[in-house]
């Protein structure tokens, strides 16, 4: 159950060659939402937006195609999407609303919709949900220290960053690439990713990531019947190139590898914390 | 011989409160006081040394049904005192959740009042939660009309309950030409079903005053009289819909006539109750026997315009805006239907109006000085008056004039005459909102009070 509750999954990426241009992998969420958006299935989406400072995103409510494609590209940095899941359905009058997030964030939009303290009318307002696979996370801070001093870029100059094969890659504008161990972030890691017992964000409609499928193409997950409908009526649209999950490498073994890997790893420090003092322990939000 | 009879609690309003009456042999009222039981809260004493930001947040949990008008009176009034104007687009922003929080509130309100009346022409008592029409599509348009209430305030004030939107000096946010055009066809569709309502409940109120006969819910019918909640202390309002503050070219609201007397000045000294009746509807009245002491047990204290308790309300602000002249308690629950339009009318000019890429904050927020602000609101059920005294941000001095706190004194007068059975017809007619209403005032173990002099 690493992987979560999934009606299928496929390998895919956006049949939009404009989309694809600036998108992390197979842009798979930009794509989803602008279909989403035209067929008038949500008419608004919280996206991690251009914030003030190179490489941090800042959160919007999408409402209009450029504003999604404004946000392609992962920033490997703390977004907080869901503090505009209220507001969206306040101010910007929005009935249907979309949100993409981690895997945590996912979690919290679930939290809210069963159990909505102070969060009066979101519940039933969420239409669609797309989660990203999720390894661990930085704080600005700790990915600026990454970039400008392990990978001697300055933020500005960076176009791309990537993180896979064991490796935090930078890619400059002038095309130039620097890579580093990826054991050398660790220490910059958010502590709080290190208690997260989820990978491939297996609350969402329907989540996405880039391993497991070839560059520039993404691993997804359908999860639930609206994640579903949705994504089989993009498909049937045209939006999608797709390629069996089992024809592509490395496939979805190296998935499950990885899923595995990242809950073993935290339930051993989430189980650690029972026992993190002498005759105490710390708080563990699981039980 | 008068005898002495107590309703404890009274029901379908906010709040907790008690009548004690005193009835001549026909049971008809010859002095009457209707009296809050609220326990203190305190806002604004707690509120003293707090930001100046944070206190009109406390004091929007003064009530939940017309939070509204405490966060708009609070803020305005330290808006006052710093001397801070508000961009136009904030000031639509604020007309228009005014308007949902009346539109909510007064159609709650005939969910409270229905029961004690009649389907027109019929002996039938109206149920609101009976599943039979014509009363369950009333229930329905009822329903709707609150949730369009509740659903612009949400989207102009961040939140229909405890609005998070309101802030010194504007809004925290403007909409966008999404919501805009949402509000739109909210306040188009509440506007013809508040027509149809108004009428609806405007013939169920005619209907009830015509009759010769009524009673409480479904209790035993006694004979009414001709003047049912009349009573000779006057209206205050300060406008038709919204507020007036200090800072306004012309106030229309004067602190210097504004008194405030303990309910000690006022109210009934104790009393043996003398008469019950086991058979009032939902409860029986407090057995023969008892004591009550209106002067020691009433929580609110009596404020005061021109030395005289005075009404406010839907009532009011039509008897000084429009020359409405009907009295009694029928006169006013017919002023308030009266109010459903001109609510819908004046978000629609008021969304109309706005522009959403207007800014809704002002460039200067002053910290204050310490001088005196206020503001009154024309909230759902009167005039809210919030005065407040700010310096270097922080609050130094704040209370709260609330609309039932007005009208306790006026309706218990207005109480004399009718058959005791009826009273609570007569208080429903306010509207009473009586967690709102309920004052700082400290008493002591032995029910002395300790702060008789309310403000300093």
């Amino acid at each position: 159950m690493v992987l979560g509750n999934y009606k299928s999954v496929i390998s895919a990426r956006a049949a939009d060659a404009e989309i694809l241009k600036r998108s992390q992998d197979g842009g798979i969420v930009t794509q989803l939402f602008a279909y989403a958006l035209e067929e008038g299935i949500i008419d608004g989406a919280i996206v991690a937006g251009p914030g003030d400072e190179p490489w941090k995103p800042e959160p919007v409510v999408a409402t209009t195609r450029a504003e999604l494609l404004a946000a392609r590209g992962t920033r490997y940095t703390i977004s907080p999407n869901m503090m505009l899941i209220k507001e969206a359905t306040r101010s910007y009058g929005l009935d249907k609303v979309g949100i993409v997030g981690t895997p945590c964030q996912m979690q919290a939009l679930r939290k809210a919709q069963l159990y909505p303290m102070a969060m009066r009318k979101v519940p039933d307002k969420i239409a669609l949900a797309i989660g990203i696979f999720c390894m661990e996370n930085f704080p600005y801070q700790g990915l600026e220290a990454i970039v400008e001093d392990h990978c001697n870029v300055k933020m500005e100059s960076a176009d791309k960053m990537d993180i896979g094969k064991g490796k935090f890659s930078v890619y400059t504008e002038r095309g130039a690439i620097s890579q580093i161990p990826l054991k050398a972030t660790h220490k910059y890691e958010q502590p709080g990713c290190h208690v997260c017992l989820d990978y491939v964000a297996n609350l969402a409609d329907v989540s996405t990531g880039s391993v497991g499928s070839p560059d520039g193409w993404s691993t997804v997950f359908v999860r639930t019947k609206n994640g579903e409908n949705v994504w089989s009526k993009a498909i049937d649209a045209g939006y999608f190139e797709t390629k069996d999950i089992a024809s592509v490498k490395p496939g979805l073994d190296l998935v499950t590898k990885l899923a595995t890997d990242k809950i073993d790893k935290n339930k051993k420090s989430v189980e650690a914390r029972a026992t993190f003092g002498v005759n105490k322990g710390l708080r563990n939000p699981y039980i | 011989m008068s005898k002495v009879v107590e309703v404890s609690p009274t029901t379908r309003h906010e709040g907790h409160t008690k009548l004690v009456l005193k009835v001549n042999d026909e049971g008809i009222i010859e002095r009457g006081d209707w009296l809050s039981l609220t326990p203190v809260r305190g806002i604004e004493k707690l509120a003293i040394g707090k930001s100046m930001h944070q206190a009109p947040k406390i004091s929007s949990r003064v009530c939940g049904i017309c939070p509204i008008a405490h966060t708009l009176a609070g803020i305005e009034a330290m808006e006052g005192s710093i001397g801070c104007e508000i961009p136009d687009d904030a000031y639509l922003l604020r007309i228009i959740l005014q308007c949902a929080n009346r539109l909510s509130s007064h159609a709650l309100h005939n969910i409270l009042s229905l029961p004690d009346m009649y389907l027109p022409g019929t002996d039938t008592h109206i149920n609101p939660f009976t599943s039979e029409e014509p009363v369950r599509s009333v229930a329905l348009r009822i329903q709707r009309l609150r949730e369009i209430g509740q659903t612009v305030g949400e989207i102009v004030g961040g939140e229909p309950i405890r609005p998070s939107n309101p802030r010194i000096g504007g809004m925290y946010k403007n909409i966008t030409p999404r919501a805009k055009s949402k509000l739109f066809d909210l306040a188009k569709e509440g506007s013809e079903l508040a027509r149809e309502h108004m009428e609806f409940m405007i013939t169920v109120f005619k209907d009830w005053e015509n009759r010769q006969t009524a009673s409480v819910a479904s209790g035993y019918e006694v004979e009414k009289n001709d003047k049912f909640g009349f009573h000779d202390q006057g209206y205050m309002a300060v406008d038709p819909l919204y507020a007036s503050s200090n800072l306004d070219a012309e106030p229309m609201w004067f602190p210097e006539r504004w008194t405030e007397v303990r309910p000690w000045d006022w109210y009934m000294g104790e009393q043996e109750i003398t008469l019950d009746d086991p058979n009032y509807p939902n409860h029986a009245t407090t057995p023969a026997g008892n004591k009550a002491w209106p002067q020691m047990e009433a929580c609110t204290a009596v404020p005061m315009y021109d030395g005289q308790p005075i009404e406010v309300g839907p009532r009011a602000r039509l008897a000084k805006f429009r020359n409405y002249d009907k009295k009694g308690a029928m006169g006013l629950q017919i002023a308030r239907q009266m109010e459903y339009p001109d609510c819908l009318y004046s978000m629609i000019e008021a969304i109309d109006a706005i522009d959403t890429s207007g800014s809704v904050i002002a460039d200067e927020i002053p910290q204050g000085d310490g001088s005196l602000g206020w503001a009154a609101n024309e909230a759902p059920r009167g005039t809210d008056v919030h005065l407040a005294k700010v310096k270097d941000g922080r609050v130094q001095w704040y209370s709260l004039l609330v609309p039932t706190t007005w009208n306790f004194p006026v309706c218990s007068r207005a109480l004399e005459g009718a058959p005791w059975q009826l009273a609570e017809v007569i208080v429903r007619a306010y509207d009473p909102c009586v967690s709102c209403a309920t004052h700082m005032m400290v008493v002591d173990e032995e029910k002395k009070v300790v702060a008789q002099k309310l403000i300093q």
